[in-house]
């Protein structure tokens, strides 16, 4: 704890240059919620904390054009009152319900979520589903990559050590059916088990025109399934077409993991959790 | 200026502060040790048990998990900014009144998760109640008469309990 | 008809509450210390190991160490435990588990302190380990203590149970398993400590048993009794894991060697690794029934995993044996318990010493008799429960305050309405609801042996009345309860009584805070103490209202003559006056009380005996949905029926009933200790608000003759039925029952596949 600084700059500009100097021997710190835990466990040692939760560059929900634009310290609890996104994106503000708890919601970031690089991060299925993309800063400038290049593994972030994550783009949608949901170990304050994020149209002769599906929490990374997106598009949804999607799910999730203990329930949990979170369809 | 230290000034409860602390300290660690307040309670040092949930700028957080760097410019309440020279604040009544104390370890974290919930909506219902201190763990009472405080606060609250 | 009473039944506020609402520093990791030095214990790096050496040589050389301890420095015995003296406060020869501490170190900083744990080296020989109890039990099992595995076995043996089976319609025999468990009370294990000017080491301890925490740390000290004093700070919840000594022996031992200020907090990791767990079980139970559905035998072989040491290993595996009968009379007995060492952190005391893990198995038979013989879950319940004059599996018979028959009646109607409203009937296409019931009983006090209470009364001759209790209030309120106790004996209020508690300065034993006993045991030994003092105030009152004593009571803290028509001043005389007189004779105004339970203890061979003089007796029902997809499981009510003989403080009676139902709730869904897998509570579930559903408590009276005021416990009662009702509950809505503790989503979701439900036939039913 003592050899820690912290710095919390004006700007973005001062932000990335603080970084070019010091790369390497910075982390970047928001809410703090996942910082304050390792840094804790020693598992995080770094020379500086370098505090961005207060740039106006990172803050915001916004439509612009035709995007939609989601600052990074935008925290959990902005998102979970976002009219915004309940409109432009549901299943995101409604990854912001259950997640954690009230306290960490209030300074928990999406950025941080994202950057944490934490398989069972909550936000990470509803973000996919948007094929959402990570503005980054550096120095350099500006670049975009989709948010599933941003994890290289399990709390492995695969981005250079002087950028910074200002903002997510997302495709929004407004959509008939979306939702995401997650089973954890209690009904509050619990970690993913197994979460899934979906949204859905149907056409008027009740076919799906239009399906984007994401898993997270049983993959190294969060992943979006486009076989079943395809299985589903243009049928006319049933209990047992639906089943049949979970199940295909299931398969291409165990083939990713392989078939360790766990892997037992998460098997029929993938099945019978995209049945309960897309019945609504039927 | 070496950053190892960082300078921080705030309002805690009703009066300014200002304080040298070490740039990684936690929220906590800085109130309890440095400040010498020990309402606030290290639980679980992680964010699971809310024990030492303050009141940040009229929002619930988890002092464990927040840099005190962090605290400064805001204006903070711990539980000792509650009640006042004449006595206790309704919330507090409340509890006492409605058995919703047992142990007294997880009390100050739940009235300021109450508190904060108070100032943001002063009726709430049952679920907004439980969302708001679903990050509270209580070992002891099952709950149910912290729920009976906080919802016979609630009917009593004119705005009161949130000031 | 039920007697009058001043303040008995009456929920005042909790004594000690409004210094936890204002976050006054009254937990001991909060106590103003000059300057305190900050205690740290290094752990055991291995399940099973010689300690070859211990080099301590680097981590002194850190700066702010001031001293690592090891054993050597312990001047006194340096064994532990409170029924068999089998754990060093610090490692000899060797260690037992990783929760053995091998070190201890004294800094000034906590950073010194972590540096310095980092910086010992210690040469470790490991050993073969055994973690599992049937295999620690074979010949050639690792040898964990010297006198083996095996810690302790109890039988009970009644009739002849083998042939009462053949003449059984419906016999089942199953074998259930729980896990361990971890207290998670909120408060981190803490103490702290200052030598006094005397040169007693005083020790302020969150724990909650004060009076043992004296006698171990004077014995491990080599001290005399006035050397060393424990004073109990504000307990953060215990529920039996504080019953061990978890830092006083620590704080005792750098107090002893380094005359400063100190404090040692357990950090939550510290706290999961290094404190007693609930002990694991595997039971298999066999139990018979007649056509009628009568219960007529059982048959039980219990293993309890104690772990690494014993701490109350020996009470559970009893309790364990005399519990697994259930509330009901069966004639035929044949139990027998075992308690096994193993390399894993000791188990110990929690809430309910193994009563919750056996109704667990003998709630699930009953079911599975019903089912067996079409019968209905509640009716044979009370077919068979106990009543006044049954006789118990160890041949007790029961003369009073038997409630289990009223509570089954008192939850009948939530029961009834339940069923009448279709509860398991297929409403939806992936949920299915279901209905338990889950029933228990409970012996107040420890088994058939000696646990006495004590307690001090005191006068001044102003006619101040102060009450000395050992009794640790560890949030319970039993400080609450004692204070109406004595204000109903004396007749005065709660609010005029001085409480001093847990003190070793000041109180005398009032034995631990445990086994729902306080009310019942301590309650008693205020009562005497108060009725001593009574007597010598009505005696005097007799000289001075010239009336008989049977015609005098106390009222308002004056002695009156009853049923008078006026109320003349001369009819009446104030506390004051009566203790200035009976003070200026030379007449004592200090009193002590005393109470111990009549028990009988078993007999080794048959188990025969009266292990508790009274029982507590609960029924609770579950109403939940399960998730036939997923095997999530939503409570949405439970009614929890407790016979509590009388409730003293029927608030604080409602908080244990409520609070157990939801450690209950977290025992049947969610809670596992995986040593080294649990390592801080992101591993560790314990409900949360959203997790405890609305409970419905009703407080059964069925007066105890020998309670004070007709009062029972409650404590460990109110946990004890929760489990068990929702594991009936899910074998009502699957038609599949899980013989696993906790019905984890794993669980539960097998489940509800091997039972069918789960998959697309369902949903095109629906």
């Amino acid at each position: 704890m003592m050899n820690t600084g912290y710095v919390r700059p004006r700007t973005l500009e001062d932000a990335l240059a603080f970084l070019a100097e010091n790369s390497g021997k910075t982390r970047i710190v928001a809410g703090g919620t996942d910082v304050m835990v390792d840094l804790r466990a020693g598992t995080l040692k770094t020379d500086y904390l370098l505090d961005v939760s207060r740039l106006q560059a990172l803050r915001g929900i916004e439509i612009i054009g035709n995007d939609l634009s989601v600052g990074a310290a935008a925290t959990l609890s902005e998102i979970y009152n976002s009219a915004i996104l309940e409109a432009h994106a549901p299943a995101l503000q409604k990854s912001a319900v259950n997640f954690a708890s009230k306290q960490i919601r209030n300074v928990a970031t999406i950025g941080g979520n994202v950057a944490h690089c934490s398989p069972c991060g909550d936000t990470l299925p509803a973000l996919a589903i948007h094929e959402a993309r990570a503005v980054l800063s550096s120095p350099a400038g500006e670049r975009q990559v989709p948010i599933e290049a941003i994890a290289s593994g399990p709390y492995m972030c695969a981005l250079p050590q002087n950028e910074i994550i200002t903002r997510f783009i997302l495709k929004p949608a407004t959509v008939a059916f979306a939702d995401f949901q997650k089973i954890g170990r209690r009904k509050e304050l619990a970690v993913a088990r197994m979460s899934m994020a979906y949204m859905a149209d149907k056409d008027a002769e009740g076919r799906i025109c239009f399906f984007r599906f994401a898993l997270g929490a049983c993959t190294p990374t969060p992943q979006r399934n486009h076989r079943i997106e395809a299985m589903l598009t243009g049928q006319i949804p049933d209990a047992a077409r639906i089943w049949e999607a979970g199940r295909v799910l299931a398969e291409d999730t165990i083939a990713v993991t392989g078939r360790r203990a766990s892997a037992v329930y998460k098997e029929s949990a993938i099945q019978g959790l995209f049945m309960r979170m897309v019945y609504p369809l039927v | 200026m070496d950053p190892k230290t960082v300078h921080i000034e705030f309002t805690l409860n009703g009066s300014p502060r200002s304080l040298e602390i070490p740039g990684a300290a936690s929220a906590l660690w800085v109130i309890r040790n440095l400040i010498g307040l020990k309402g606030a309670k290290e639980g679980c040092g992680i964010g699971e048990c809310g024990a030492c949930t303050i009141e940040v700028d009229g929002k619930a957080v988890n002092s464990c998990l927040m840099l005190a760097a962090q605290l400064d410019g805001a204006d903070v309440l711990t539980v000792e900014g509650l009640a006042s020279e004449d006595g206790l604040h309704p919330l507090q009544s409340s509890f006492l009144e409605h058995h919703g104390v047992q142990c007294g370890f997880c009390t100050p974290g739940l009235l300021m998760s109450t508190h904060a919930l108070l100032k943001e909506n002063p009726h709430p219902d049952h679920a907004q109640v439980s969302k708001a201190i679903a990050g509270n763990l209580c070992r002891c009472t099952g709950y149910r008469q912290i729920f009976a405080s906080i919802e016979d606060a609630v009917k009593h609250n004119s705005g009161e309990a949130a000031q | 008809m039920k007697p009058e009473y001043n303040v008995i039944g009456k929920s005042l506020p909790r004594t000690g509450s409004v210094d936890r609402l204002r976050g006054a520093p009254v937990f001991a990791a909060d106590i103003q210390l000059e300057n305190p030095l900050i205690l740290k214990a290094l752990r055991s790096a291995h399940d099973h190991a010689e300690v070859v050496a211990i080099d301590v040589s680097k981590a002194l050389a850190i700066e702010g160490v001031v001293r690592i301890f090891t054993a050597a420095d312990i001047p006194g015995k340096n064994l532990l435990g409170i029924i068999n003296k089998d754990q060093p406060l610090l490692a000899t020869d060797k260690v037992r588990s990783r929760s053995d501490a091998v070190a201890l170190v004294a800094a000034e900083t906590e950073s010194a302190a972590h540096e310095a744990l980092a910086a010992i080296s210690v040469t470790y020989n490991p050993l073969p380990s055994v973690t599992d109890p049937f295999e620690a039990l074979k010949t050639d099992a690792p040898k964990i203590h010297p006198k083996g595995n095996l810690l302790f076995s109890r039988k009970i043996r009644q009739g002849d149970a083998e042939a009462a089976f053949a003449g059984c319609a419906s016999v089942i025999e199953k074998t259930y398993r729980t896990s361990m468990i971890e207290h998670n009370y909120l408060e981190p294990d803490a103490g702290a400590g200052f030598v006094d000017t005397d040169g007693t080491l005083v020790i302020y301890a969150s724990t909650q048993n004060p009076h043992y925490d004296h006698k171990e740390v004077v014995t491990l000290l080599g001290l005399g009794d006035n050397q060393v004093r424990i004073i109990q700070a504000a307990t953060g919840g215990g529920f039996g894991s504080k019953l061990d000594l978890n830092v006083q022996g620590f704080i005792g031992l750098a107090l002893f060697h380094l005359k400063r200020p100190v404090r040692h907090v357990y950090t939550r990791e510290e706290a999961y690794l290094a404190t007693a767990k609930r002990h694991p079980l595997t039971l298999t139970v066999k139990t018979g029934a007649d056509a009628d559905g009568r219960l007529k035998a059982i048959k039980a072989h219990i293993v309890c995993d104690t772990g690494a040491y014993g701490s109350y290993g020996i009470a559970v595996a009893s309790r364990s044996a005399v519990h697994v009968t259930g509330p009901y009379e069966i004639e035929h007995v044949d139990i027998e318990s075992y308690c096994v060492y193993t390399n894993k952190p000791f188990c110990g005391a929690m809430r309910g010493f193994g009563a919750p893990q056996v109704a667990f198995a003998h709630e699930s038979q009953i079911d599975l008799h019903a089912r067996d013989l079409g019968m209905d879950p509640l009716d044979i319940r009370l077919k068979n429960c106990l009543r006044v004059g049954s006789k118990t599996g160890t041949g007790q018979v029961l003369t009073a305050s038997v409630g289990i028959g009223e509570c089954l009646e008192a939850v009948k109607p939530y029961y009834r309405e339940a069923l009448e409203s279709g509860v398991s009937a297929p409403t939806h296409p992936f949920r299915r609801r279901g209905i338990g019931l889950g029933a228990m009983w409970y012996g107040i006090g420890n088994t058939g042996v000696q646990n006495p209470s004590t307690a001090g009364i005191e006068m001044d001759p102003e006619g101040h009345i102060t009450l000395f209790t050992g009794c640790a209030d560890i949030g319970q309120g039993s400080t609450t309860v004692l204070a109406q106790i004595a204000a109903e004996t004396l007749g005065v209020q709660p609010a005029e009584i001085r409480m001093v508690v847990g003190d070793t300065k000041y109180t005398t034993n009032a034995g631990a805070t445990s086994a729902s006993r306080q009310t019942y045991i301590s309650g008693n030994a205020v009562k005497d103490a108060c009725q001593k003092l009574g007597d010598v105030l009505m005696t005097e009152a007799i000289n001075r209202l010239h009336s008989p004593k049977d015609s005098l009571v106390f009222q308002d803290g004056h002695v009156v003559i009853k049923a008078g028509p006026e109320n003349r001043p001369e009819d009446r005389i104030d506390f004051p006056c009566l203790a200035k007189r009976i003070h200026a004779k030379g007449v004592p105004l200090f009193w002590q009380g005393y109470f111990d339970p009549e028990t009988i203890p078993l007999d080794p061979e048959t188990g025969a005996g009266s292990p508790y003089a009274t029982y507590a007796f609960a029924c609770h029902l579950a109403l939940l949905e399960v998730d036939t997809l997923t095997g999530q499981v939503t409570l949405e009510k439970l009614v929890a029926a407790h016979d509590v003989g009388q409730a003293i403080h029927p608030e604080n009676v409602i908080g244990q009933i409520c609070g157990g139902a939801a450690m209950g709730i977290g025992f049947a869904l969610m809670e596992e200790f995986e040593p080294q897998k649990t390592v801080s509570m992101k591993d560790y579930h314990i409900p949360t608000c959203a997790d405890v559903p609305t409970v419905i408590p009703i407080i059964v009276e069925s007066a105890e003759p020998s309670g004070p005021y007709g009062a029972k416990g409650v404590g460990e009662p109110a946990l004890i039925p929760t489990a068990p009702a929702i594991i009936n509950a899910i074998a009502r809505a699957l038609g599949e029952r899980i013989y696993h503790l906790p019905a984890n989503l794993e669980r539960v979701l097998a489940a509800s596949i091997s039972s069918g439900h789960f998959g697309p036939q369902e949903v095109t039913h629906g």
